[in-house]
């Protein structure tokens, strides 16, 4: 089983792909986008909710650290959440270049965002979750997205 | 393990960066004038001392100002580390940097030993400070990636080139040294183009690539051994021009090859992007990986005319760094003000798209592909320096503009205060 790095590496790259297909086709047709928008969209805050419900708070649990850096990553997920239902937005009003200057904001926040998780976060999880790794990331498969 | 990096109000203030971009332009505009005002045949002669004046409004004052401005930026995200005093840092260092150049243009356009000196003083002290501060936080990175390696690595080339830069600044001043000048100089500039500016370029490709454009990764090879073969490459370059300068055409090709194969795998790497957006930054990459190829096999090329297309191999390489910089600032200004903003709380920001014309980019991408491709006529025809000067300065005005847009509007907001967008809390 992968360790909780990698399982949730993996995820961003996953959402990157969807994010790229979900342009590809609004390039196409803003009106024939709703489709992949929605893919995107619920994986993301899939992969969101799998860190704020599962991942953080195990986390936290561990080191006692409620303020730290997860503190800062919920923020971000509450600046891209807001992207996202924005651009969800853009699409019901068939206004392209709208949802195409919040697609690229939320490209690089995401980066940044997705950056500092894995060259940071993801590691420190692992060292402080190793010995319950394959246990965290079964939770976060099995997780119902609310 | 440091974390502060991942705080938002420990990210370095806007201004920090900022300050870099804004003024990087108007030397590039100022470069532009002394072009205009120069001749084809005085600028066919590395050692001229217009070429001098130009080349270092165009390095120190454009290149180098972008570099650091991003690296005050991209440390803390790449790597977790807070620059120690960024703030004052920059403000401080900015400030020196801003006076030297000058100094250093008018004490080398004038041959003023009083304006050198000074001039000396300044940019030894600016790039000091500043260097020094982002060395002490790559000293605490703890979880080095291949874009940290590759920025330390650069930031070594920076230090000697930084150096060098004093001591030839010297040999106009005491004209006893002035005989270590042409070695030196040599040096100088190999290891600040393809040291300091081309290695910081490839390191932070392996992130920005995949990152922005969800282009395929670089493979292992590519992040782990590049760099280092490179530097391999410019230490065996170094030794071969001091004691056995025949061989140097070895190490030429060793440093040539890479970079040739880096812009390939560019070009590659953005043809099997995923986001199919293709916009002036896009452009520009593709640019950048096109004269980085022309510039490479010239520089072999040149080696064999006796240095005649010396201009060339510089007109292809500047054009190179000036491209990968020139898209930066394109993605990196907007985004910066769209993050602070929305980080203060506001909601009701233009997008990134909205902050920078893009009719205004493309012209300016243009504009500045004709001046690069007059700047190599003027080589046959010596009227076309005008032309391409011209156009070079029209493009560097608009590159302004679109530095300052965006910022306007980030001034604008926090001044004007808009109120927090409460549609989220809308019952309809």
């Amino acid at each position: 089983m992968s360790t909780i790095k990698e399982y949730l590496t993996a995820d961003h790259a996953r959402c990157d792909d969807l994010f790229a297909s979900m342009e590809d086709s609004a390039s196409r047709s803003i009106k024939d986008a709703k489709a992949s928008y929605d893919i995107f969209a619920s994986s993301s805050e899939r992969h969101f909710q799998m860190e704020e419900k599962v991942m953080f708070l195990e986390f936290e649990a561990k080191t006692g650290m409620t303020q730290g850096p997860t503190a800062m990553m919920r923020q971000e997920h509450t600046q891209m959440r807001s992207l996202v239902s924005q651009m969800g937005e853009a699409i019901a009003d068939e206004n392209k270049d709208r949802f195409f200057g919040l697609s690229e904001t939320l490209m690089i926040l995401m980066q940044q965002h997705n950056m500092k998780e894995e060259q940071m976060l993801y590691t420190m999880a692992q060292q402080h979750l190793n010995a319950d790794s394959d246990r965290v990331v079964e939770m976060m498969e099995s997780m119902i997205v609310e | 393990m440091e974390l502060n990096g991942l705080s938002i109000d420990q990210a370095p203030p806007i201004s920090a960066p900022v300050r870099f971009y804004l003024t990087a332009p108007l030397f590039a505009i100022l470069a532009g004038f002394f072009m205009f005002f120069s001749d084809a045949s005085t600028l066919s002669s590395r050692y001229s001392l217009d070429t001098i004046v130009i080349t270092h409004t165009l390095t120190i004052g454009f290149l180098s100002f972008i570099m650091l401005g991003s690296l005050t930026q991209m440390l803390p995200v790449l790597a977790g580390v807070v620059i120690p005093k960024v703030d004052k840092v920059s403000k401080i260092a900015h400030i020196l940097l801003v006076a030297g150049l000058i100094s250093m243009i008018y004490g080398l356009h004038s041959q003023n030993t009083d304006a050198n000196t000074l001039a000396m003083l300044l940019l030894g002290v600016g790039f000091s400070m500043i260097i020094s501060v982002i060395v002490m936080a790559v000293i605490r990175v703890k979880n080095f990636n291949a874009t940290v390696k590759a920025m330390s690595v650069s930031l070594f080339f920076a230090i000697f080139t930084i150096l060098m830069g004093i001591f030839l600044l010297y040999t106009y001043i005491d004209d006893d040294i002035a005989q270590y000048r042409y070695i030196i100089s040599n040096i100088h500039s190999v290891w600040g183009i393809f040291g300091f500016a081309g290695i910081l370029i490839i390191g932070v490709t392996f992130q920005v690539l995949p990152m922005f454009y969800v282009a395929p990764k670089f493979k292992q090879f590519c992040k782990k051994k590049v760099v280092w073969l490179i530097s391999f490459g410019l230490f065996l370059w170094l030794f071969t021009t001091i004691f056995y300068e025949p061989l140097s055409i070895v190490a030429k090709g060793w440093v040539s090859l890479f970079f040739w194969a880096f812009a390939t795998t560019v070009w590659i790497k953005l043809t099997r992007r995923k986001r199919p957006i293709s916009d002036v930054t896009v452009w520009y990459w593709r640019s950048a990986s096109v004269l980085l190829t022309i510039g490479s096999f010239v520089w072999i090329f040149d080696e064999y005319f006796s240095h005649e297309y010396v201009v060339m191999v510089s007109v292809m390489f500047g054009g190179f760094i000036l491209s990968i910089m020139t898209g930066m600032l394109y993605k990196i200004v907007p985004f910066l003000v769209w993050f602070h903003l929305n980080a203060m709380g506001y909601m009701t920001i233009p997008t990134m798209n909205e902050m920078i014309d893009k009719r205004l980019s493309k012209i300016q991408f243009f504009l500045f592909m004709i001046s690069l491709v007059g700047f190599v006529l003027a080589f046959y025809i010596p009227i076309s320096l005008q032309v391409a000067s011209l156009s070079f300065i029209i493009s560097m005005m608009i590159l302004q503009y679109n530095v300052i847009a965006p910022m306007l509007i980030y001034i604008k907001i926090k001044k004007t205060k808009p109120d927090f967008d409460m549609s989220a809390f809308a019952t309809t």
